[in-house]
């Protein structure tokens, strides 16, 4: 006679005195049943009869100051749960090597036009193929898209797969899943990075979920275990205060998605020829509930990409006009950014729209948000306040942007980032020098 | 008139002309039916003075001191009223004469008709030239216009031919009591009998067959609102401007207007009733400042969205029954759309809600609420909206304040300052509600610290409701988006009833007028004071003592929320006044009623303009034409826009912008 499975108690938060940092009330908004209320010393008050449990606000808090409460009663029986489990464990199909080889990469195309961030992936992925002994694949999905294939070999590929449907014109989740499903459980690669972009985000979650396997998102580093061959899935963690190594020890594939431009791109080597396999797929228009009825391009008021920008050089009134922005252009230039800007230099007719952030503009986040004359209202906080850095340089000592602002410098814009072109100019020279030296 | 056939003839179209005419008047009243039902009928004395006072009366007419013209011309024509159905039926009945009232009176009534037929001559003739040679932008130069000048100008002149040949001719009695037809009389004298007959026949057959053709042209033109115009006063509304009704979130419900019925019976009369006089597209902000938003063609292309739909609903079909069959799918062009008989998408987001069209317009058409149904369909139902709007709607619903700000920074304003936190079980007499901008706008800040500042100097019980206090939901509710707006209503009241709060005192007049005039359809059961009330208050009670002198020239700006929605001009006058030992503050051109919003209202805030002048650089040129050197403000968002006004013009060495709060608490300080 089977033993009942016991049930997993879930328990309950519980505050430990003196812990908490004040990080703004992370644990509340974690929260789904809204259990937690800050008192006025911005502690959680965990509302015992609302919490489920979920252990939500304890992965949220960054300083540890939660943890999970058990009543005696319940402490035994997730003892004899712990017993229960260890008995059961011993996956029924741990998948082995021989059934699951191969790294694949997903090419992503945009109107038979492929993302770079494919080939930055087929470079990294050879490292990963090499040190497995494996295959390197590329799969491809679209409709009209075999151009892309010599593409691929030349990116690194030792082979493409292909499905080529009228249905996978334009994206959408559900054909793109069904066709990604069918190639990965029909040839069973160990390894499936995608791009996390917008379409790589939104598919390889949809396929990880139907695989019921692993999915590291946004890694900044994959490389191979030797000892266990298996997939090691570095990303930042906690608000990037650590580097997590992830390991999909039981599951297969190993799914990552990784960011464009963090690996770099390999060289094309054209001519390079591998073996194409061109796979069926059907799946009736009729089935998919998503239709596309209208393509909108971006107006492309002005080129500039500040949502994707890693680095931000942005002008305010303090500017006091349009030719002084040179001066933001050459910075942005030796940071190897775009220069931004806030509402005042818009409606100044300064800079266009695009280039606007804040409440009506756009919302960044790049590694490197640099303020130049900029008071810092609201209005224009709430659209870079999330920046991982933050410099401001304005000369009222007062500006509210120095309350957000990693290092702030009070004084003259006008002789403050001369100074620092100049010195970073400086540098550079330097740099060049030392490895001219080298060599 | 005493030829059979000639009286046949006109009694055969008589009967035609009013036949077609009591059709038309039949289908406009079954266009009203096809709005839904709103209750109007109440305070029935209070609309009878209404209806006298500005339909009889014409006083918004009379504001424009060109309005003269018109009340002549409508006067006039009430005066004709009576002649002309006395010259109908004389048609008719040949004997029919309205002698029989007595001899005095007939007698005053036919002076009075010669006297207002030459005033509204000369009336007509000053309003053709006016629309020839000194048209005013807001005025449209139409064939319409035209046409109705020149059929008035014809009526009266046919109405003199014809009396000069009677008196020529002698079959009037009444010459005595007809002193211009008497002098017009003249021009006959050439004439032989026969020719003057003739003529005299004529002049009578194009009054009358200009007054039959006038009277059934009416419903195709403007000059419909002589119909409408009165029931539009008399239904008037009373709160200023109105508040929206709220909505039932029951399954099944439509949310806001999409389709042309779904307006009320009321919302229907005004497109009826619009005279095009274009007064409220001179106050409209917007429109003044470039935009495609024109509340008068709003209006337009509602009527004409009523009619060819109407049309198409009954294609020719008899109505038997009232409220008429409506066959929905028959509808021919939507309510919301481009073209002539839509009205646009982007003219309903251009809009400040500032109300400044409902108080200019003398038929009393609430422009604003239809823009704000139209939004809640567009919000709620179709979730299309200017995508600036998207990350406020997610932070007011997700963090109750726009800027997504975590709820637990709302009171850290506080921290430092002597500020009491409401305690359950111990009210105090005022609620102090912060308000969002109050909470985490840097420059607003000074705004609320500046109360703590005065609510501490002057002895008041009051307390924050801290990081409790949720968004009041004003431009939630103008942008449409009802559903949030009724979650933080209903959070917010609850709070309020846990803290049994009975009187909320707040310095912007946005949560002012939601928290007094919305939430008032919620069951809100205390009191709402505005900052500039409450400091004047103080003032004249002698609990705060204003030691210093406030030097400079200050002008005052009427915020709209505070003005026109809750007639609050007098108090932050009063105020400044006692901070400058009794000057009065300069006044803009346009103030208190009249006053040009600053741009912020009606959720536009949180939009970007993208077209024409910006609404706050027109407002702050006006401000500084006046040459201040503080320009004092009740609102933070009029704070934000004429600072950033102010800054963009390059002005701030000379002049700075100030909350009356902040002024009264410099004051204080000794």
């Amino acid at each position: 006679m089977e033993r009942k499975k016991p049930k997993k108690p879930r328990g309950v938060a519980r505050y430990i005195e003196g812990k908490c940092i004040a990080c703004g009330a992370r644990c509340q908004s974690a929260c789904p049943v809204d259990a937690i209320e800050m008192n006025n010393r911005d502690e959680p008050v965990i509302l015992l009869a609302k919490c489920i449990g979920c252990q939500k606000c304890l992965k949220v808090c960054p300083a540890g100051a939660l943890e999970m409460y058990y009543t005696p009663d319940e402490q035994k029986i997730l003892a004899e749960y712990n017993r229960a489990q260890a008995g059961i464990e011993a996956p029924a199909s741990a998948p082995t090597a021989a059934e699951w080889k191969g790294v694949w990469i997903f090419v992503e195309q945009t109107n038979g036009t492929a993302h770079p961030v494919s080939w930055e992936l087929l470079g990294a992925g050879r490292a990963l193929a090499r040190d497995l002994g494996v295959e390197l694949a590329a799969f491809i999905l679209g409709s009209g898209i075999q151009h892309l294939i010599p593409e691929a070999f030349g990116y690194g590929a030792d082979k493409v797969y292909v499905i080529d449907n009228a249905v996978l014109k334009h994206y959408r989740t559900y054909p793109y899943l069904e066709a990604s499903l069918q190639l990965i459980r029909k040839y069973k690669p160990e390894i499936v990075l995608m791009g996390a972009t917008g379409q790589g985000r939104d598919l390889a979650g949809a396929v990880a979920t139907e695989l019921r396997t692993g999915l590291t998102a946004d890694c900044t580093g994959l490389s191979i275990s030797q000892a266990d061959r298996l997939l090691e899935q570095t990303r930042p963690a906690f608000g990037g205060n650590i580097m997590a190594t992830i390991l999909t020890e039981t599951h297969r594939p190993q799914m990552a998605s990784v960011r464009p431009h963090v690996m770099p791109k390999p060289d094309f080597q054209s001519g390079r020829q591998g073996s194409v396999i061109l796979e069926e797929f059907s799946l009736p228009e009729d089935q998919i509930t998503t239709k596309i009825l209208e393509v909108i391009p971006l107006r492309s008021e002005s080129t500039v990409n500040l949502a994707a920008a890693r680095v931000i050089v942005s002008g305010g009134r303090g500017m006091m006009g349009p030719e002084n922005f040179a001066l933001l252009r050459e910075l942005a230039d030796l940071l190897g950014g775009v220069i931004g800007c806030s509402r005042s230099a818009v409606d100044a007719g300064w800079l266009p729209h695009a280039h606007q952030v804040g409440q009506t503009g756009k919302t960044v986040k790049p590694k490197l948000y640099i303020a130049c004359g900029i008071s810092g209202a609201i209005q224009h906080l709430v659209g870079m306040q999330n920046s991982d850095y933050i410099i401001a340089i304005n000369k009222d000592k007062n500006a509210p942007i120095f309350s957000v602002a990693h290092l702030g410098i009070v004084g003259d814009l006008f002789e403050i980032l001369p100074a620092l072109i100049a010195e970073l100019q400086n540098h550079y020279a330097q740099l060049e020098e030392k490895s001219l030296a080298v060599i | 008139m005493n030829m059979n056939w000639s009286r046949l003839l006109f009694t055969v179209i008589f009967l035609v002309s009013i036949a077609f005419f009591a059709r038309n008047l039949y289908r406009l009243f079954a266009m009203l039916c096809l709005g839904r039902w709103e209750n109007r009928f109440d305070r029935l004395k209070d609309r009878m003075v209404s209806m006298l006072l500005f339909a009889f009366g014409q006083l918004r007419v009379l504001r424009s001191s060109y309005g003269f013209n018109h009340l002549l011309i409508f006067w006039g024509f009430m005066v004709l009223l009576l002649l002309n159905f006395e010259f109908l039926m004389a048609g008719l009945f040949p004997h029919f004469s309205l002698a029989f009232l007595g001899h005095y009176p007939y007698a005053l009534l036919l002076v009075m008709t010669e006297l207002m037929s030459v005033l509204v001559l000369f009336a007509v003739a000053a309003a053709t030239i006016r629309r020839l040679f000194f048209r005013p932008d807001y005025i449209e130069a139409s064939l319409d216009a035209f046409l109705i000048l020149g059929l008035i100008a014809v009526l009266m002149v046919a109405y003199f031919g014809y009396h000069a040949g009677e008196i020529h001719l002698g079959t009037t009695i009444w010459a005595a009591w007809m002193p211009v037809s008497r002098l017009a009389s003249a021009l006959y004298a050439s004439l032989s009998p026969q020719a003057a007959e003739g003529v005299t026949g004529t002049f009578w057959w194009i009054h009358a067959l200009v007054l039959l053709a006038f009277l059934n042209y009416l419903p195709y033109s403007k000059h419909l609102h002589i119909l409408t115009a009165i029931p539009s006063c008399f239904f008037r509304s009373f709160s200023v401007p109105q508040t929206v009704p709220p909505l039932e979130f029951e399954k099944g419900n439509h949310f806001g207007v999409s389709k042309i019925n779904q307006f009320s019976w009321k919302d229907l009369l005004h497109f009826m009733a619009c005279t095009e006089c274009g007064r409220c597209q001179a106050a409209c902000p917007a429109e003044r400042t470039g935009k495609s938003l024109n509340p008068r063609l709003l209006v337009h292309e509602g009527k004409r969205n009523l009619f060819i739909n109407s049309q198409a609903m009954w294609n020719g079909r008899r109505i038997d029954s009232l409220p008429p069959p409506v066959d929905e799918k028959a509808m021919k062009v939507s309510l919301i759309g481009e073209g002539h008989e839509s009205i646009a998408e982007e003219d309903l987001w251009a809009c400040t809600t500032c109300g400044a069209c409902m108080v200019e317009c003398p038929v009393f058409i609430e422009h604003v609420p239809k823009i704000i149904e139209m939004r809640r369909h567009l919000v709620m139902e179709q979730a299309r909206f200017p995508e600036e709007l998207l990350r406020f709607f997610e932070n007011t619903e997700q963090r109750f304040n726009p800027w997504g700000i975590a709820p637990s920074d709302r009171a850290k304003w506080a921290q430092g300052l002597d500020v009491p936190f409401l305690e359950a079980g111990r009210p105090v007499e005022y609620l102090f509600f912060v308000g969002c901008s109050g909470s985490f706008d840097s420059r607003t800040r000074h705004i609320v610290t500046s109360m703590t500042r005065i609510l501490n100097a002057a002895g008041v019980s009051w307390a924050i409701l801290g990081n409790e206090e949720k968004c009041c939901g004003d431009s939630l509710r103008r942008l449409g988006n009802e559903y949030v707006f009724h979650q933080l209503a209903m959070d917010n009241l609850q709070l309020f009833e846990k803290y049994g709060v009975t009187r909320i005192l707040t310095h912007c007049p946005h949560c002012y007028t939601t928290l007094k005039n919305d939430y008032a359809q919620f069951g809100a059961n205390y009191s709402v004071i505005h900052h500039t009330q409450f400091i004047d208050q103080l003032v004249r009670e002698g609990k705060i003592q204003l030691r210093k002198r406030v030097n400079g020239r200050t002008v005052v700006h009427d915020s709209c929320y505070l003005g026109r929605y809750n007639g609050i001009y007098e108090p932050p006058r009063n105020v400044l006044r006692a901070v400058s030992e009794g000057i009065p503050p300069l006044e803009m051109p346009r103030h208190e009623a009249k006053s040009f919003c600053c741009g912020a209202g009606g959720g536009r805030m949180w939009l970007e303009e993208r077209a024409g002048k910006r609404i706050y650089l027109e407002r702050t040129e006006e401000a500084l034409a006046t040459r201040p050197s503080t320009i004092a403000v009740s609102c933070p968002y009029c704070m934000t826009m004429f600072e950033d006004g102010v800054k963009e013009i390059k002005a701030q060495d000379t002049v700075q912008v100030r909350d009356i709060a902040e002024i009264v608490a410099e004051a204080i300080e000794a």
